[in-house]
């Protein structure tokens, strides 16, 4: 019991290393593609166009399409962003 | 006192795999949380280094809206800035899928697409020029019933061409495209019903791309009122969308995580009569309250151990094996044409250990309490009940 931590950590790191290293031979692939979309950003949300590239569009209107609609991407959430994601952007701006 | 602890956990076998179980099943959710969000930031960052340093966008009533070409003139001067390429893309919404498919044009000398395992088709070739041909993500072709060779007419309000699939995206990139048709521009203006100076965006390459927050303020010298989103941006949107959902499902999963400080506030609640005249009698028997505590501890560690572990692997096999079951609309969205593609775990051994410790520190600490209060009562009156 007391080593099956120290083995789950261990297995996962080394299947998610794996995982990463199969994951970069596919590189090229999406480097070949990308400079043809307009943004890097993910096809998750293809049936919302406020939410398709959320990066490019619509930034002052979440919601727009339609009055009272609920907000299907609320701002505040319990998690921040990463605090150097910020720290950057303090320096970058100064 | 490992053998005393693991006898003393079998003594007590219905507690013991309870709390495991509700530990494992709250760090599982928690850990599964992390775990997606951390590998939907890094496929969006897998594909940030490849795209334009700077897009430009005219923004008229706090809305996106077209450019003139005669626009991306004004900005091709601009020093270090290598390449101007104005872009036609957009949405448009197919009646027999209820959902919008992202139609890109292609610009004339665009670098070719080839097959994979380089490349990013999975079937078929590249778009040939002027031949009414596209290209689209495998999920949008299945769902449209297309095979390569077959002919699609695209709804538009103005007279559009009937165009081939000339080739289906590779898996590698279905993340990004799968609900992406590429085609000549040309075409692209006729489905999107834009006129032949329009463009929806401007597309910049930086030579050195350290400078693109000065060509961010040049354009916006030369074009007052247009939107520039710089790449290195981009980041900052990617950590707030995903942080923020992830932020929002964790929120909504308090109570399973409540259950988890219910089990701690079990342990630091007290101890069952059996247990404390256990104490009592290792006391008895000549166990210093060190030796109690240490083995207490033990026991606590086991179980924390234990169910810490069960969780991570748990997480693990529900995001990355599973494909998160439940768990990933509610965190990346939700749309009619949804990549299946397999997530790519970013996980790193500092974080695994990051998240064991949160747990198993608490659970240890508070463990230690109940059996320090008893350790400290008189041995003869605790057996006596």
């Amino acid at each position: 019991m007391l080593f099956s931590l120290p083995v789950v950590l261990v297995a996962i790191t080394a299947h998610a290393r794996h995982a990463r290293a199969r994951r970069s031979a596919e590189q090229p692939a999406i480097v070949q593609l990308a400079p043809r979309l307009p943004s890097s950003d993910l096809a998750l949300s293809g049936g919302a166009r406020w939410l398709r590239m959320p990066s490019l569009e619509e930034p002052g209107a979440a919601f727009a399409d339609g009055p009272a609609l609920p907000d299907p991407d609320p701002a505040g959430g319990a998690m921040a962003p990463p605090r150097e994601v910020w720290a950057a952007e303090t320096r970058r701006t100064k | 006192m490992l053998a005393y602890a693991l006898g003393a956990l079998a003594r007590r076998r219905a507690k013991a795999v309870a709390l495991t179980g509700g530990l494992a099943l709250a760090v599982a959710l928690v850990a599964a949380v992390l775990f997606l969000a951390d590998a939907l930031r890094g496929e969006a960052e897998r594909a940030r280094s490849a795209i334009p340093d700077v897009v430009v966008q005219r923004l008229v009533a706090g809305r996106p809206a077209t450019l003139k070409l005669g626009d991306a003139r004004t900005l091709s001067g601009i020093p270090s800035v290598a390449r101007v390429e104005p872009r036609v893309w957009g949405y448009l919404f197919l009646p027999s899928l209820q959902g919008n498919v992202t139609v890109v044009g292609v610009r004339e000398g665009a670098a070719a697409l080839s097959v994979a395992p380089n490349g990013a088709l999975s079937a078929g070739r590249d778009l040939a020029r002027g031949a009414h041909e596209m290209v689209a993500g495998t999920t949008l072709a299945r769902a449209l019933g297309l095979r390569v060779g077959d002919g699609l007419q695209l709804p538009s309000a103005s007279p559009s061409p009937l165009l081939t699939l000339a080739g289906t995206f590779d898996s590698s990139v279905e993340l990004y495209a799968a609900d992406v048709v590429l085609c000549d521009e040309a075409d692209a203006r006729a489905v999107l019903g834009m006129a032949s100076d329009d463009a929806t965006d401007v597309a910049l390459t930086v030579t050195n791309p350290a400078e693109a927050r000065v060509v961010s303020r040049t354009v916006l010298d030369r074009l007052p009122g247009t939107r520039v989103v710089e790449k290195e941006l981009l980041g900052r949107v990617y950590a707030l969308a995903y942080g923020r959902r992830a932020g929002l499902v964790l929120a909504a999963s308090i109570p399973a995580l409540l259950a988890l400080l219910i089990l701690a506030w079990d342990r630091a609640s007290g101890l069952g009569p059996d247990e404390k005249r256990e104490i009592a009698i290792l006391k008895a028997t000549g166990w210093s309250t060190k030796d109690v505590l240490s083995a207490k501890m033990l026991e606590a560690l086991l179980v924390g151990a234990a169910g810490t572990a069960l969780g991570l692997a748990l997480a693990y096999g529900w995001v990355f094996l599973a494909g998160a079951p439940g768990l990933r609309p509610a965190l990346v969205g939700w749309s009619v044409l949804y990549p299946e593609a397999p997530l790519t775990p970013m996980v790193d051994f500092a974080q695994l250990v990051g998240v064991a410790l949160s747990v198993l520190a608490p659970f240890v600490g508070l463990s230690i309490v109940p059996a320090w209060r008893a350790a400290g009562t008189d041995p003869m009156e605790a057996m006596r009940g």
